[in-house]
């Protein structure tokens, strides 16, 4: 019978996989995401394929907010700079697709870290209202540019020669099913990346930051480098979210980018688990599902209750935003806590104290 | 600590699968074969006010149609849902009914429309909506988009024309902060210069309620024609700020702010606008109207209370259903590109006054060429001309 966790090795207390449980849970989910494009449809592609871009997004804003304690409501601003970049380079320098994510991705952490200069003034509210001004700089900029007035059209990927949504093996084909491997591909990456980052000096660094940004400057912390670091790698990260997202839909319209996104991203990660890799990804299921849920609910039961097809739009907002605000009371640190109380209980059990 | 999150977590666990069980339910479906049409409606987003009298004109369209015996016995059906002008929603919608094999869709806003082009296009889908953009007409930049409404440049240029004609060369126009609002900028600008008019342009930033700079500018640029791209609301407050800064000035509404929130938003001061129209308004007396009220006083409502975003909605119910009954009628399988060759292939379409007729073809899917100018009288939108055609 177990009493906890216990590490006598410094190894296993830096490992990644710590227990031989987490070992097996991260075969598991690599193999479902493998199995899954071949058992889902176009629908739940499509669901899977939100999911992943919303869970790059999250860990590059979760980067920011939840580990280095920066409020930022500029996430859709950056995730535009990313998206306008990609399409952009495809459509007006005919650039290949893959060489506009890694691009898009730096001209975003350029932003980012432009836009993360009054950091080291603000905190709190204040540098709330200063990324604002960056999401609502950069909207304006797009909004008033040539980009602007018409949508920006990628023209589809092709490979071989034939457009990805042509392409098909077997009965398996179609955009969906082909960037969910890009999506999922570069959604690893970014979970390697993260995970290894906070067990670096500058992710630790980042941390410090967070806890007391006072203390860690008097450790030795350079706070303008550091947040700087920390605003351009998340940047980085919300720029290659962005970036696939143009390369997904094969079209770029700031109305996707605007305040809305920035707060929807805010939810994923207050959700998901502020300051937690796995809680992003968590909250990205979370926020992507329940509206597809709520929707599917509602459908079923407009058939079966006629009188109330009308009021179930009404009622699905109320339910997204009461689920929202008990998640907020219930449960503050997010749906990343409430799996690791779900692990403690087992662990523990019968003798949880 | 977890003894109290343990029976929350349990309550979630229990509402989760009650929430599958029934979604899971939904899935079945009769034994009949219907037409299948999705549609996103925005009912609680931010333009909903207009939003849900277009969506209920595409809904009571469809139950109408469907009394009537439907597309040769076969019935429509309806598969919507509130996207609340969310793009990621209305793509989640889109791709499940598509999944769930609907061959037409009709969606709604400006930020919906451009984010699904490329995809209908990959589909097959033929699309209408409630945006219309001028690049939506043209099938090179998007071949399954089909234009019902006039385009909000050829408003423009058919509202500067008018101005022409009534002597002003000095025009102003006023658009909402967005592509929505820019679409109709540039051809209204080069339509006037080249004909030795000005116009000068003035965006207006969402949440602005004081137009006093803007106007002083207007005052002193001597303009005598203001052009409102906008959405009522919005148009409603500049026009209020116009009338109290004093300014005689010919204020010409674009299709989003002719109805009558606009004019109910505005009270005293909406008294003199023009307004340009795809549609004909409730009342106008067009024999397409009656089907709508014949239906509606039916099922115990009236149209004047719905407005001319219920016909809009209505009407491009029934253009597209037009086109699926042209595939039935040659004998053809109901798929996205058979109803789109139809619809390019049925020559003019004669909407009962409702429109100018309409006409697709495969080269030009704008098929409305004309609008009908309306102002406002004693507090409701009367005829000011016949369908103008677009200069």
């Amino acid at each position: 019978m177990e009493s906890g966790i216990f590490h006598t090795t410094y190894e296993s207390d830096m490992a990644l996989r710590r227990t031989p449980i987490m070992r097996w849970r991260i075969i598991l989910a690599v193999a479902f995401t493998v199995i899954f494009p071949f058992i889902g449809n176009s629908y739940t592609l499509t669901l899977a394929d939100q999911i992943g871009i919303a869970a790059i997004g999250a860990i590059g804003l979760n980067i920011l907010t939840g580990f280095t304690g920066q409020i930022s409501l500029g996430q859709g601003g950056f995730m535009a700079i990313g998206a306008y970049t990609a399409g952009v380079l495809t459509t007006m320098v005919g650039m290949p697709w893959w060489l506009t994510i890694p691009i898009a991705c730096v001209v975003t952490a350029l932003v980012g870290a432009f836009f993360g200069i009054p950091s080291l003034r603000l905190k709190g509210l204040y540098l709330a209202i200063a990324t604002l001004a960056a999401q609502q700089i950069i909207q304006w900029a797009i909004v008033r540019s040539p980009l602007g007035t018409d949508a920006l059209v990628v023209p589809p990927i092709k490979v071989f020669g034939q457009s990805l949504n042509r392409l098909r093996i077997g009965s398996f084909g179609g955009i969906d099913f082909w960037f969910y491997w890009v999506i999922y591909f570069f959604l690893a990456l970014t979970i390697l990346f993260a995970v290894n980052l906070f067990r670096t000096k500058i992710g630790r660094a980042f941390i410090a930051i967070r806890d007391q940004d006072i203390a860690a400057e008097v450790m030795g912390v350079n706070l303008f480098r550091y947040k700087l670091m920390s605003f351009a790698t998340s940047s980085f990260i919300v720029g290659l979210s962005g970036a696939l997202l143009a390369q997904y839909r094969g079209i770029v319209n700031y109305e996707r980018f605007t305040i809305d996104a920035s707060i929807f991203y805010l939810a994923v990660i207050i959700i998901g688990g502020l300051g937690s890799v796995s809680g992003s990804v968590y909250g990205a299921i979370f926020m992507v599902l329940l509206p597809a849920t709520l929707s599917n609910l509602g459908q079923s039961l407009s058939g079966s209750v006629p009188g109330l097809a009308r009021l179930i739009p009404f009622v699905q907002q109320a339910v997204f935003g009461i689920t929202i605000i008990l998640f907020l009371i219930l449960e503050p640190e997010g749906l990343a806590k409430i799996w690791r109380d779900i692990k403690d209980y087992f662990r523990l059990w019968p003798f949880s104290y | 600590m977890s003894h109290k999150f343990s029976r929350s977590f349990f309550i979630m666990m229990l509402v989760l699968v009650g929430v599958l069980a029934l979604a899971a339910c939904g899935g079945s479906s009769g034994s009949d074969e219907p037409i299948k049409v999705g549609a996103i409606f925005d009912l609680t987003g931010p333009t909903s006010d207009v939003g849900t009298p277009y969506s209920e004109g595409i809904t009571d369209f469809v139950s109408w149609y469907n009394e009537q015996g439907g597309v040769d016995g076969t019935p429509l059906e309806l598969i919507s849902a509130d996207y609340a002008y969310k793009v990621d929603q209305g793509e989640q919608l889109y791709s499940q009914y598509v999944n769930q094999g609907v061959v037409v869709f009709q969606g709604w806003g400006t930020g919906d429309t451009e984010a699904l082009r490329s995809r209908i296009a990959a589909d097959e889908i033929p699309f209408m909506s409630a945006s219309y953009s001028d690049v939506l007409g043209n099938p090179d930049e998007a071949p399954y988009n089909f234009l019902i409404g006039t385009g909000y440049g050829a408003q423009a240029v058919t509202a500067v024309q008018w101005g022409l004609d009534n002597g002003a060369t000095k025009f102003a126009i006023f658009h909402h902060d967005s592509p929505f609002g820019q679409s109709p900028v540039d051809m209204a600008k080069s339509y006037a210069e080249s004909h030795g008019a000005s116009l000068d342009v003035f965006p207006m930033p969402g949440g602005a309620t004081d137009f006093t700079a803007e106007l002083t500018q207007v005052k002193d640029a001597g303009i005598e024609y203001i052009i409102i791209q906008n959405v009522s609301s919005n148009a409603a407050t500049l026009v209020k700020n116009i009338t109290d800064f004093g300014l005689d000035i010919q204020v010409v509404c674009l299709n989003w702010c002719t109805d009558e929130l606009f004019v109910s938003l505005a009270g005293d001061a909406a008294e003199g606008v023009l307004g340009t129209s795809p549609f004909a308004f409730p009342g106008s007396g067009a024999a397409g109207l009656k089907e709508m009220e014949d239906y509606l006083s039916a099922n115990g409502g009236s149209l004047s209370d719905k407005g001319i975003r219920y016909v809009a909605g209505w009407l491009t119910m029934k253009v597209m259903t037009a086109g699926i009954e042209k595939v039935v009628a040659d004998g053809n399988e109901v798929t996205g590109p058979n109803i789109k060759a139809a619809l390019e292939n049925m020559g003019t379409l004669d909407t009962g006054g409702l429109t100018q007729p309409l006409k697709f073809s495969s080269s030009d899917h704008a098929s409305n060429k004309a609008v009908q100018f309306f102002q406002v009288s004693g507090g409701t939108w009367t005829a000011a001309s016949d369908y103008v055609a677009v200069p």
